[in-house]
């Protein structure tokens, strides 16, 4: 139980500093890289963001696992 | 009785009003309730960034405060972080420690309006009235804020509940609910930070 927090808590700890790394990687990309198509790099990273969130901090595999799965 | 319908009896879990089974449930029921919501949220965040693309492209963003941004967006980010941190522990049942965090979320929360409503829209060059752009800007913000203040209200009310003993490892649908909304207007943020912030140069 402990180890199974433990581990939990690191996978949180393992995507922030992720998504702080690519928050500081995009405001580089929007300060000093003026072309047109940086907008698209800074929307792939956004995206990117966006999926791990999604993925382990919102849980949206559990909406998808049924209850015997669960317990 | 036959050896079948025994094997029947001991798999098929008793549903009764206030059951684990029962609240397993109504969590489910309301967890795609929450997501339905999220989902038709984001259409209305959709349009405006489509809005905002539409009138500036990938050549111009409004002209706002660089460091203000990024340090707002650290803020949310970080917030997102003690959210989870906050939800993880209430799954092992730890109150403490998700009062505790959830406290550092909502500091966070509110340190992030502050930012965009106290400080951004009023050092901005530009008022909401002063043309498309700046119209879209604040709507944009405003409304985002607005999800954050509604976040800091929710977070609050279960945060308090929790204090008084309301949840615990095995139920805390509400923790979640909260948790998940938080999340998502993070995830919106990440969208909103570089098109109101970093894509193209600044428009005045």
């Amino acid at each position: 139980m402990e180890d199974e927090k433990k581990q939990a808590l690191r996978l949180g700890t393992n995507i922030i500093l992720f998504l702080l790394a690519l928050t500081v990687v995009e405001f580089f990309i929007g300060a000093y890289l003026k072309i047109w198509w940086a907008g698209i790099i800074l929307l792939i990273v956004s995206t990117t963001k966006s999926v791990f969130v999604v993925r382990d901090y919102m849980h949206v595999r559990r909406l998808f696992v049924g209850e015997e799965e669960r317990h | 009785m036959s050896t079948e319908n025994l094997a029947d009896m001991e798999i098929r879990p008793t549903i009764g009003k206030g059951s684990l089974t029962d609240y397993r449930y109504r969590e489910g029921n309301n967890r795609l309730g929450l997501w339905l919501f999220i989902i038709s949220d984001s259409f209305v965040f959709a349009g405006l960034l489509i809005s905002r693309y539409y009138l500036l492209g990938f050549n111009y963003h409004p002209d706002v405060n660089q460091i203000l941004g990024i340090a707002v967006t650290v803020m949310l980010v970080i917030s997102s972080y003690f959210m989870f941190r906050a939800e993880t522990l209430m799954k092992f049942g730890d109150i403490r420690g998700f009062t505790r965090n959830a406290l550092v979320t909502m500091i966070l929360g509110a340190l992030f309006l502050i930012g965009v409503v106290g400080v951004e829209w009023q050092i901005a060059p530009a008022g909401p009235n002063d043309g498309a752009v700046w119209s879209l800007f604040y709507t944009m913000t405003g409304f985002h804020a607005f999800h954050v203040f509604t976040g800091l209200i929710l977070l609050f009310v279960v945060w308090r509940k929790a204090r008084m003993g309301k949840y615990n490892a095995d139920r805390h649908w509400g923790v979640e609910a909260a948790a998940v909304y938080w999340h998502f207007v993070d995830v919106v943020w990440f969208f909103f930070y570089p098109a109101l912030y970093l894509i193209g140069r600044p428009i005045i």
